[in-house]
């Protein structure tokens, strides 16, 4: 018998079917990988197995922990059962912490709730055990240590230990690597699977990244609208897939858009020696405060036409580089060219340049004023000209119409569009005043698999169509691979290496890209090209 | 605290009996100083028993020691910079004090003697500093109009308008926070769309109006309470029963808006991630609120509370004149009719340091409260 076997799962909210017969089982010891987009379900069928629904929703059908019928069991049952026998970790490891408590505090916290006749110190101990099984040992991670004082990955360790402190029989991974660097990834998920095989539990993990828990999984469910529509163990799956949908899902995962290799050789942007000081506070009163160089004589150019790729983790400074090329910041040293001109020029930027380049951003839903509507929201960059054009109207009808949108699109709000949408709406923002470069920072990050290769065919048509040139941001190597011509590595502030796409990722030599390709989740080899 | 400062200036008083000049004199120095204490006594105290218990909370003090030197180095500036601000926005307000003193027919040496009497003649920036190093040492010069010690125009007055404050802002914390934290536990029932109402209601009412009311009802009708003044403190119990409607009447709109913001500060640490993690972990709805969720939702609220208390220090003008208590607010409200500049001045100033003190209190409390806020080790 299984450890957990759910048979015919249903639950909807309003009338609105969120999960349609959903059958699967975990063994104890066995690794379930459940893929699928959002909205597919996945995350609701990890609530109804812990009984933590949103408040009024309640699933019918059957669900057995250890031979105990969960949909049946009293929420005081529940509660001695979460956290002690079926344990959780979430998405958002930055968040899932409670700020103001320690991580010994709230490690212990798992064991004096389940067990309160244990002491205090005691419980203390038993929490500093689990720290170090995460591999947080006591030198560097004291039990003192508040979450705000650790690392993404770090934190994403502690809310493993908790959710381990007591040996579940069932560990339900929700998206645990998603908004982690590809390192942090691996070492979380080789963490997890370390886990499953010291202590035999069952591990069902949740993603929307196939290639994630393509070789780790034992077992693989996919999932679209609620429904299971293909299965099988993880080894055959890839070969055996039959539904359509699981099949597009591998293809778009895989997907490299068309493109052209671009024409010649005059460069757009130049970025020479450039240096990116941040002051940090004052330690003394009259002491000039320290710096931290977050941009270390970086230097680069983009060709016309060329779409480069800037390949870093968290922190490495690519995200303050791109607000030193838009001239958002003065840099401290160096110089940033835009056609032979500088970005940024007394004290302020150059508004004559300014308007020759456009971004993207990472968030389809926190980069639009939801009051504002959508003819409103693309025409903001003519702000950056110096007379609102004549043609105002049939430039929105245009850049709507390019993006894949349509004229009336423009009178609507930003609520009304699903995330692909939006994104396909900031890049209609980004065209209308006809830039020549436009830098994408994680620009596809945030969306599905299948949403991600319609917007990266779109930039590619779009780069063709416009003569566009794209400076391309993304911690996802898969990404960059498929869209860019050549590619950067940038690590603590510097370029660690450059070189065209192709023969940086099949033969790095700087160590640092050597690790993070490794690390890159990928889908079996043969299927690439599938 | 306070009480001991004022019984060493009654003692050295009463002690000194036979010779009243030197009396007079010791108690003059000695009760300018009683009103720094007085004032700062509220958020001293709350300093301290914050202090105490952060010891038991903190693992390290060093950061939060760092973090409230930090603070104390901008009260100082906030207090220099509000001295300055106060001096200059009284003295540019236009009317001439002496010449209000003397009547519509001065005859303008007259007006010029008292001018030179009453110092007004000198350079602003000299008055300043005058009045500011005066300040300093517990001195705050003399009213025009009264002729007396300002000192002891507002330490008598302070001791209304302070236990009043910190009366009215207890009352409205106890009921502000069940009530706030019953509404967002139970949100979207009865007791929630109850608590909503009343507190709507509660912003609504006029203070002076709802004060009215109470007088009526319980002091005129029922007779439980007298209808306004103040015995004076020989009976603490009496002057308290004095203090109690008024109290009321303050706490009202106080206790509404703090409810209101406890709700919905709860309301959104409860939809945080890390509420979700706790339940996950086993703790029940009720554990994950007290152990999880109220903390968190501290922030505001202390926010609003720090805001509230320098409301009823200072704007409790009407309440004071609906129950004819001789309040701080009433004292002002006379000396600017009267072009008591001085006097004015001096209890601004005193009513804000009352103010950044209490702001004082309410950064430290944050920063008990939040750990992110002390800064790393």
């Amino acid at each position: 018998m299984s450890l957990l076997s759910i048979s015919n799962l249903n639950l909807s909210i309003r009338k609105k079917p969120i999960l349609r017969d959903v059958s699967l089982s975990v063994d104890a010891g066995q690794i379930v990988g459940i893929i699928g987009e959002s909205g597919s379900g996945k995350s609701m069928t990890a609530y109804c197995v812990t009984q933590l629904l949103p408040e009024g929703l309640t699933a019918t059908g059957d669900i057995r922990f250890n031979g105990k019928n969960i949909l049946s069991t009293s929420e005081t049952d529940m509660c001695a059962i979460r956290g002690a026998e079926i344990s959780m970790v979430f998405q958002e490891p930055m968040t899932a912490l409670n700020p103001v408590h320690t991580i010994g505090q709230q490690v212990a916290e798992t064991i004096l709730i389940h067990e309160p006749q244990t002491s205090k110190a005691e419980a203390l101990e038993r929490a500093r055990d689990a720290l170090n099984r995460v591999e947080l040992p006591e030198s560097r991670f004291p039990l003192s240590r508040y979450p705000h004082e650790m690392s993404g990955g770090q934190r994403q360790r502690v809310v493993i230990a908790m959710a381990i402190a007591l040996r579940p029989k069932l560990l339900i991974a929700d998206e645990p690597t998603t908004a982690l660097d590809v390192t942090t990834q691996a070492e979380i998920l080789t963490l997890l699977t370390r886990l499953v095989r010291e202590d035999g539990m069952g591990l069902m993990i949740i993603t929307h990244d196939l290639a994630v828990v393509a070789d780790m999984a034992d077992y693989i469910h996919i999932m679209q609208q609620g429904q299971i529509v293909e299965h099988g163990p993880a080894d055959r799956l890839f070969q055996t897939m039959q539904h359509p949908y699981s099949k597009a899902l591998l293809a778009a995962s895989a997907h490299v858009p068309d493109r052209e290799p671009p024409q010649g050789e005059t460069p757009l942007l130049e970025v020479r020696n450039v240096l990116r000081d941040y002051a940090l506070p004052r330690t003394k009163l009259f002491a000039k405060p320290e710096s931290f160089r977050a941009v270390n004589d970086v230097s680069f150019t983009i060709r016309k036409g060329e779409s480069l790729g800037l390949v870093g983790e968290s922190g490495c400074g690519k995200s303050t580089l791109t607000r030193a090329i838009l001239g958002l910041e003065e840099i401290q040293g160096g110089e940033i060219l835009l056609s032979g001109e500088p970005v940024f020029t007394g004290k302020k930027p150059n508004r004559a340049v300014r308007r020759k380049m456009q971004v993207v951003f990472q968030d389809p839903y926190g980069s639009f004023n939801p009051r504002h509507r959508v003819d409103r929201l693309i025409t903001e960059p003519f702000y950056l000209l110096d007379t609102t054009p004549p043609d105002r109207e049939d430039r929105i009808a245009e850049a709507l119409r390019s993006v894949g949108l349509t004229p009336d699109d423009a009178f609507k709000y930003p609520h009304e569009f699903s995330g692909g949408q939006r994104q396909r709406i900031a890049i209609a923002r980004a065209l209308i005043i006809k830039p020549e470069l436009i830098i994408l920072d994680e620009a596809v990050s945030a969306l599905d698999v299948s949403i991600r290769a319609q917007i990266l065919d779109l930039l590619a048509e779009l780069s063709e169509t416009h003569g566009l040139t794209y400076l391309f941001i993304s911690h996802d190597l898969s990404v960059v691979r498929s869209i860019t011509d050549r590619v950067l590595v940038m690590q603590h502030g510097k370029i660690v290496e450059q070189g065209e796409t192709q023969s940086v990722f099949d033969n790095p030599t700087d160590i640092y890209t050597q690790t993070l390709i490794a690390a890159a989740p990928r889908l079996p080899e043969d299927l690439r090209n599938f | 605290m306070c009480y001991k400062c004022v019984d060493i200036a009654s003692w050295v008083q009463g002690g000194w009996r036979g010779q009243p000049g030197a009396a007079r004199r010791i108690a003059k120095e000695t009760r300018g100083w009683t009103i720094w204490l007085q004032a700062s006594s509220q958020g001293t105290e709350i300093l301290c028993i914050l202090l105490f218990t952060s010891r038991a909370l903190l693992p390290n003090l060093r950061p939060m020691l760092r973090y409230t030197l930090s603070r104390l180095q901008s009260l100082i500036l906030s207090l220099i910079v509000a001295s300055i601000v106060i001096f200059a926005t009284v003295e540019v307000v236009p009317g001439d004090p002496a010449s209000f003193m003397l009547g519509m027919n001065a005859q303008p040496d007259t007006i010029a003697a008292l001018r030179e009497q009453l110092g007004l003649d000198v350079p602003l920036w000299q008055r300043y500093l005058h009045w500011a190093t005066g300040l300093l040492g517990g001195d705050f010069g003399t009213s025009y109009t009264y002729r007396t010690p300002i000192s002891e125009m507002i330490g008598d007055r302070l001791w209304i308008s302070l236990p009043l404050a910190i009366y009215a802002l207890t009352l409205s914390t106890l009921i502000a926070f069940p009530a706030g934290i019953l509404a967002a536990t139970r949100r979207g029932s009865a007791t929630d769309v109850g608590v909503m109402g009343i507190t709507q209601l509660g912003v609504a009412i006029p203070n002076f109006w709802f004060a009215m009311l109470m007088v009526l009802v319980f002091a005129i009708n029922l007779r439980w309470f007298s209808a306004g003044g103040f015995p004076g403190w020989e009976d603490p119990l009496l002057a308290m029963k004095a203090l109690t409607l008024p109290a009321i009447a303050l706490a009202l709109p106080q206790a509404s808006i703090l409810a209101r913001v406890m709700r919905s500060a709860l309301l959104d640490t409860l939809s945080e991630d890390y509420v979700r993690t706790a339940r996950a972990k086993g703790l029940t709805r009720r554990q994950t609120l007290w152990r999880h969720a109220l903390r968190n939702a501290l922030i505001p609220v202390l926010t609003i509370i720090g805001l509230q208390f320098s409301f009823l220090m200072a704007g409790a003008i009407i309440i004071e004149n609906v129950f004819f208590l001789p309040g701080l607010g009433r004292l002002v409200f006379q000396a600017i009719s009267q072009r008591d500049l001085i006097v004015v001045e001096s209890v601004v100033m005193l009513l804000v340091f009352a103010v950044i003190i209490v702001n004082f209190a309410v950064d430290i409390a944050y920063a008990i409260v939040d750990p992110r806020l002390r800064g790393n080790r």
